[in-house]
């Protein structure tokens, strides 16, 4: 059997506010095969953008293990970090704070080509194209400034980013939360789209079942920083088995439990 | 409205940028309308203003013409002005930027220097290196840059701080950019308007300093200086009080007009930014 794409175990990160510390995240444990999606659920506060910004190197973890591609994640710093950056990607949930606010959508493209030297400087104009065409969008968009496209288009670019760099795993941390239902719907199609086509492995967190049940193999319940359940994501979502889990379901809006 | 309009709306902000047209227009035609040595004898020694409308502002106890003198001053005026804010505002944003995004022990190294710097008197400062490295225009220029940059650091440093922790700082971390990039090019110029709007206090004070640098004799001593212009006119200030009184009124508006253009173009963008 083939290793996983990315597998973390034990992974544990505290913050001490006002003398005492909390537990954000308490000695979690899952893993992702390539080209799957996970999806992480489970009230505010949980943890679950903590173990995205973990997974990312973006925050140091008090104790764990993460292995990406083999490879001790966690090892990795400076330019090999930076290199490595490449194959794990992320798409954060506010498509406007997301981006320098003083960016044009071609700049924000261009970044991830030219730090990883995926083309020339001549040929970056023509990839960018190439890339809003595959996310979907005009390329008559490039020069425009990031705040003057829509909230739907903003996303689409934050995925464009994202898949610039031909990643294996993309982390979604609420990415689909902030837009209308319309949108949030053909972005959730995007994504499937590009999972079939390049087979990138997607963490998806999320705290609406309905959208996780749509897109997500496995799914794997938060409660406080721990792991409450986890399992097939239709399996746990039809038939919950922790309370917390019971109670997220009763929480989903007309949960859709026919699938896509 | 367009900020320029609202600019042209505020009577205090015209008359700030008045002022500084005069100025600007003295600075950049001196060299026409007095192409000869400002400092060389141009009439009797002495002579009152509104006497003679070849010297319409009279001369001073060498009989050097004022009126060229105090076009030509305006130049050294702003030049020492603009460059040493401008010298002071780059050092203070690297050196905020670097402190507030390394964090930790470059942190502390830059802010402990931050604070040496700030604990003696700018223009102790100025005066001492001066003094050390001799009177020269670039010497001026640092001199005073030395003083003033610690107030642009500090305000860099609190806006870095708070820019940091945006999303996208951690996206472009995410997507592999160096952190030298992430600091200047991402961080650094979103970081600058509050920067920038110490900009005016600074030009302002910087002139001052440059003119009470000159006063005492520590100016360059190849360029005329309305500071220069007082300490000689102080020699006969009771029989020829005019030679303190013009380049001390000349500095007085300068300082004012900076100050007031200033504040127009601080007010007109704060509300452009609170706006979007
Ligand atoms: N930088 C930080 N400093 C202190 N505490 C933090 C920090 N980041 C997160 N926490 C705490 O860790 C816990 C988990 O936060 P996290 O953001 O991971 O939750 P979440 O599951 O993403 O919540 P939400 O659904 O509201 O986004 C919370 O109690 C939060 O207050
Ligand atoms: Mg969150």
């Amino acid at each position: 059997m083939s290793s996983p794409l990315l597998s973390v175990s034990g992974l544990t990160k505290r913050y001490r506010r006002g003398g005492k510390t909390i537990a954000a995240v308490d000695n979690v444990s899952f893993h992702i095969e390539p080209g799957e999606t996970l999806a992480l659920a489970g009230p505010s506060g949980s943890g679950k953008s903590t173990i995205a910004r973990l997974v990312l190197r973006l925050v140091q973890p008090d104790a764990g293990d993460i292995q990406f591609k083999g490879e001790d994640f966690l090892a990795l710093g400076g330019a090999t970090l930076r290199a490595r950056r490449a194959r794990l990607q992320m798409v954060f949930q506010d498509p406007l704070a997301a981006f320098n606010p003083r960016a044009t959508v071609a700049r924000v493209l261009d970044d991830p080509l030219r730090i990883h030297g995926i083309a020339s400087r001549s040929e970056r104009p023509r990839r960018i194209a190439a890339l809003l065409e595959r996310v979907g969008l005009s390329p008559d968009l490039a020069p425009r400034a990031i705040h003057e496209i829509s909230g739907g288009q903003r996303q689409r670019v934050a995925i464009a980013r994202a898949i610039a760099t031909k990643p294996s795993l993309i982390v979604l941390d609420e990415a689909v939360s902030a837009l209308d239902v319309s949108v949030r719907g053909q972005i959730l199609r995007l994504l499937l789209d590009l999972q079939r086509e390049e087979r990138i492995a997607y963490l998806f967190i999320s705290h609406d079942l309905g959208v996780v049940r749509a897109i997500a193999h496995r799914l794997v319940i938060l409660d406080a920083g721990t792991i409450a359940e986890s399992g097939d994501a239709r399996t746990v979502i039809d038939a919950p088995q922790s309370a917390i889990g019971k109670a997220l379901v009763v929480a989903a809006p007309k949960l859709d439990r026919t699938g896509p | 409205m367009s900020p320029l309009r609202r600019f042209l709306r505020m009577p205090e902000a015209l008359a700030g940028t008045a002022i500084l047209a005069v100025l600007f227009a003295m600075a950049l035609a001196a060299p026409l309308i007095f192409p000869g040595d400002p400092q060389a004898i141009a009439g009797p020694a002495l002579l009152p203003p509104f006497q003679d409308w070849s010297l319409p502002l009279g001369t001073d106890r060498l009989g050097r013409d004022v009126l060229a003198e105090l076009f030509h001053g305006a130049r050294t005026s702003l030049a020492v002005g603009l460059a040493a804010a401008a010298a002071a505002l780059a050092v203070g944003a690297i050196v905020g930027t670097l402190a507030g995004f390394a964090g930790g022990l470059v942190d502390d190294v830059l802010m402990r220097i931050t604070d040496a710097f700030q604990t003696v008197p700018s223009f102790l400062l100025a005066l001492a290196f001066v003094s050390a490295v001799g009177p020269s225009l670039g010497v001026v220029v640092v001199a005073i840059a030395l003083g003033a940059w610690t107030g642009p650091a500090r305000v860099a440093r609190a806006e870095v701080l708070s820019i940091r922790e945006r999303d996208f700082v951690a996206g472009a971390r995410v997507i592999g950019m160096h952190p030298l990039e992430i600091a200047f090019r991402e961080i650094l110029p979103n970081a600058l308007p509050p920067v920038l709007a110490l900009s005016s206090v600074i030009v302002a004070a910087a002139i001052l300093t440059e003119a009470a640098l000159s006063f005492l004799g520590l100016g360059d001593p190849n360029r005329v200086t309305w500071g220069g212009m007082i300490a000689e006119g102080r020699a006969v200030l009771r029989t020829a009080p005019f030679l303190s009184i013009i380049p001390g009124v000349a500095l007085v508006l300068t300082v004012l007009g900076v100050y007031l253009a200033g504040e127009g173009v601080i007010e007109t963008t704060a509300v452009r930014r609170s706006l979007s």
